[in-house]
């Protein structure tokens, strides 16, 4: 073997390596990413009915600390994944604090709906899978 | 835009690695699997430049798994001649002795004038010069003439010749090229004996200073003709 060669294998298999990685690290981040998202919005589909409306100290807290976390992990999953793809989550979380404000409990369940759709369907629509790889 | 600059700095360094590391043949003769992975390399190499949304990971990882892709082909290829012969196709036979083969030459889609481009393009203008004809699995058409419409070759004729050496550059642009100074073995003060020969007072007014095994000694000054002389036979160069 040249040295060339040994190169080009050794290139090869930390390419391979690389791979995995990214593909790994990409499936731990969005999966963390959106449990996280989908749990806040158990808890805070919880809270609304436990305090009966949406304009309350623990559903307003339920949702800035959703911002907050979505806002760190995005800036993660920035590296990995299209941003278009996840940005839509996002803005729906501002809506919501919109909506605490304006007290617009049916405009603030939607929201919520669409935000777990997204997550819920984020692997549906962008995973590997069959029918995504075709 | 300073994004973009820095994602095109990266995207560049990375597809000019991957070509180096998928060897030179990219750059000149490629097979057909080579040929869609250029085209390919190019499209993605693209999109992340373009596209700010787009991670440069989205970019790089495609690039990647086309190198791998790659060098998986290359290394059954060199252990499989029929996975090589599938996937790149075998050389075909266009003219033979008999004339031209119109089944291989439909089988490859080609026409006569195809044909009788490619055989003028290597020197023949009659096609009855031609013996074989061969098309190669790049593209290019490799002709045998007849023994008749050969060039006549030093060996044709039976003539002793001195071994041909390859002439080593030991200046180029006023600059010693010291790598090649270890492949001639000889040291400065050597160039320096040759320049003052050639009548040059310094390094840097030496344009291009080469020798060869048998003490040939090409050199030019800036904007000066060239001079030619010989000098003892190095001896001791690599060939």
């Amino acid at each position: 073997m040249t040295k060339f060669m040994w190169f080009q294998m050794i290139s090869i298999f930390v390419i391979l390596g690389l791979l995995i990685t990214i593909c790994a690290v990409e499936d731990k981040l969005v999966s963390d990413a959106l449990y996280n998202v989908r749990e806040y919005c158990y808890q805070i589909e919880n809270a609304v009915i436990e305090n009966d409306g949406i304009k309350n100290n623990v559903v307003n807290s339920l949702v800035e600390n959703l911002e907050e976390k979505w806002l760190s992990d995005e800036r993660n999953l920035c590296y990995v994944v299209n941003h278009k793809s996840i940005q839509e989550i996002g803005v729906e979380i501002i809506k919501l604090k919109t909506y605490i404000e304006e007290d617009d409990i049916r405009e603030f369940s939607v929201s919520l709906e669409l935000i777990k759709l997204y997550s819920e369907q984020y692997h549906h629509f962008m995973g590997a899978n069959f029918k995504n790889v075709l | 835009m300073l994004t973009t600059v820095f994602r095109v700095i990266i995207i560049y360094v990375i597809v000019l690695f991957l070509y180096r590391l998928m060897g030179k043949r990219q750059l000149g003769q490629m097979q057909p699997f080579e040929l869609v992975l250029t085209l390919i390399i190019a499209d993605l190499a693209t999109i992340p430049m373009a596209e700010i949304s787009v991670p440069v990971l989205d970019g790089i990882v495609p690039l990647f798994t086309l190198v791998i892709i790659h060098f998986l082909i290359t290394v059954f290829s060199k252990f499989s001649t029929k996975f090589s012969h599938f996937i790149s196709g075998k050389p075909v036979i266009v003219i033979n002795p008999n004339g031209i083969d119109y089944k291989a030459l439909k089988n490859l889609n080609l026409s006569i004038d195809d044909i009788t481009e490619a055989v003028r393009g290597a020197g023949y203008f009659k096609l009855e010069q031609v013996q074989y004809a061969i098309m190669e699995t790049n593209g290019k058409m490799s002709v045998f003439p007849k023994s008749e419409y050969a060039p006549v070759t030093v060996g044709d004729m039976k003539l002793q010749v001195e071994k041909s050496a390859l002439p080593i550059n030991l200046i180029s642009e006023g600059k010693i090229l010291k790598n090649n100074l270890e492949v001639a073995k000889v040291d400065k003060n050597y160039i320096l004996e040759l320049l003052k020969k050639a009548d040059i007072k310094r390094v840097k007014d030496c344009l291009i200073l080469s020798v060869d095994k048998g003490g040939a000694v090409f050199v030019q000054e800036f904007d000066k003709a060239y001079k030619t002389f010989n000098v003892e036979p190095l001896g001791q160069v690599q060939e």
